[in-house]
């Protein structure tokens, strides 16, 4: 008998490989992902090891993982996946559902929210104001900051960020993508 | 030809040099770029780390502007950040209807992703472009070997970029040839340079960028050369490490612009050089030397 959370579990990852488009057993868990991923050293739970949770039923374990902030989105794995598993999309949709059930890693949570924040204020990145703001509130203050003099002279980064003029509009549509997103259709 | 422009937000400041080349270039070989009425940062990538359809809102919304201000022309960028998240949201646009019109609410305003998206390899490689960088280079950077780093992102994922080849793509390897230099066959080519986890997660990401330019050095590179901002920032200024953690030798790394534009003839302060963390002067000047040309660093 499955008790009623391993149900849920169950019913929450189909959900998940069924927004990601990607099928749990066209892995065959040969390990070429893995052997190519540039994060993998890094990873609790290595590529192959996500596709093997999605066969076994672990949701927990995927979005409990440092893998799904670790993944940098570089398509490696899916380019020599003999099967054309697409992990990044499964890494993507369960980095969305492990922020909703409040799994979330800290560090890329401060650069998200401060690159948000830079958008709405100027509709552009500025740079060195999300590096800055970063190592603030990561409490890493010197992280890059030895280049600082050296792009202060070149007037590589400057005072004043060049922006988009319209930020209104810029920030009615993040409202707008919050909002609509949550009634997303699901599916392809 | 006529390109829309979409710069994107590095190439407004860290990216200076790699800003000056491509408006000198593009000036000599006769393509004109009209930048985008009001572009905003592409979200790359922290838009959609965050959520789905703001990830493609953010590009729609400057390539909508593009399509109802230029319906006539392409859009091109230069950097490999902007081009994966303008060329998804043109994908998803055209593949998928239920996603469109969430965009198109989104951003107010219709997006029929009529227009391609290319990125400045696409441009330079054309048959037309390719004539202009010939008839314009002088030739004076043979010998000079260079290890083209195309990045994750101007290849891959293959249904998103269309590029022919992932593993060992010839594009730029063919641009730095008709500006006279010599590009090595080398292993990294595509693999990924950490990107924004630079930030967040720097102690596990800086090696990548270590082990990308070990292998450019020792396949005998002089210098790397990337067509995108990012990659260039990350391949530069991240290597504290490599030369003090390492032992590895402090390697130049500039963006293809700069290559042509030197090639053609621009002066080192014409193109901003001195901005470069390690410096790029130098190498470039001792491969115009030893044809008899050569400017002043
Ligand atoms: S490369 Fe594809 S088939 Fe092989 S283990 Fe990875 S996901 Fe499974
Ligand atoms: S996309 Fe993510 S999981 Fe796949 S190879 Fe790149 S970093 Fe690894």
């Amino acid at each position: 008998m499955q008790s009623e959370k391993q149900k849920e579990q169950k019913e929450k990852l189909d959900e998940l490989l069924r927004k990601a488009d990607v099928r749990q057993y066209d892995c065959y868990q040969c390990g070429k992902c893995t052997g190519g991923c540039p994060m993998a050293h890094a990873m609790d739970l290595k590529p192959r090891g996500v596709m093997r949770c999605t066969q076994i039923g672990s949701l927990e374990r995927i979005v409990k993982s440092n893998t799904i902030w670790l993944c940098t989105g570089c398509h490696t794995c899916v380019e020599r996946c003999p099967h054309d598993v697409n992990i990044p999309n499964l890494i993507e949709e369960a980095r969305y559902l492990a922020a909703e059930m409040g799994y979330v890693r800290r560090d890329s949570k401060i650069l998200n929210e401060v690159f948000l924040a830079n958008i709405r204020m100027f509709g552009r990145n500025h740079e060195m104001l999300l590096a800055g703001l970063y190592n603030m509130l990561s409490l890493k203050p010197l992280q890059d900051m030895p280049t600082v003099p050296h792009m202060l002279t070149h007037k590589l980064i400057g005072v004043l960020p060049h922006q988009t003029k319209n930020t209104a509009g810029i920030n009615r549509m993040i409202a707008r993508a919050e909002k609509f997103s949550s009634m997303r259709p699901a599916g392809k | 030809m006529k390109y829309s422009y979409f710069p994107g937000c590095s190439m407004e400041s860290t990216a200076k040099s790699y800003r000056l080349a491509t408006e000198y270039v593009m000036g000599r070989i006769g393509i004109e770029l009209i930048e985008i009425k009001d572009w905003n940062c592409c979200g790359a990538t922290s838009g959609h780390a965050l959520n789905e359809l703001l990830g493609l809102a953010l590009p729609a919304r400057s390539l909508a502007i593009a399509e109802r201000e230029e319906p006539e022309l392409d859009i091109v960028t230069g950097c490999a950040s902007c081009y994966a998240r303008l060329r998804h949201a043109m994908h998803k646009a055209r593949t998928d209807n239920a996603s469109r019109y969430n965009i198109e609410k989104t951003i107010e305003e219709p997006y029929g992703a009529k227009r391609e998206v290319y990125n400045f390899l696409d441009i330079l490689t054309s048959e037309a472009a390719k004539t202009a960088i010939r008839e314009n280079v002088t030739g004076g950077l043979r010998g000079l070997k260079v290890a083209c780093y195309y990045g994750c992102l101007n290849v891959r994922p293959a249904e998103v970029t269309g590029a022919p080849d992932r593993e060992n793509p010839q594009a730029m390897d063919e641009i730095v040839a008709l500006a006279g230099a010599d590009p090595v066959d080398w292993a990294f080519k595509t693999e990924c340079c950490g990107a924004a986890h630079q930030n967040d997660a720097a102690s596990v990401t800086r090696p990548l960028v270590w082990r990308i330019l070990k292998n450019a050095q020792a396949n005998g590179a002089e210098a790397v050369v990337t067509a995108c901002p990012m990659c260039n920032l990350n391949l530069e200024m991240r290597q504290d490490g490599y030369t003090k953690k390492t032992g590895g030798k402090a390697i130049p790394v500039f963006s293809v612009s700069e290559l042509l534009a030197v090639a053609m003839g621009a002066s080192a302060g014409r193109i901003a050089l001195e901005a470069h963390h390690v410096p790029a002067a130098k190498v470039l000047a001792s491969a115009l030397r030893r044809h008899g040309e050569g400017f002043a660093i």
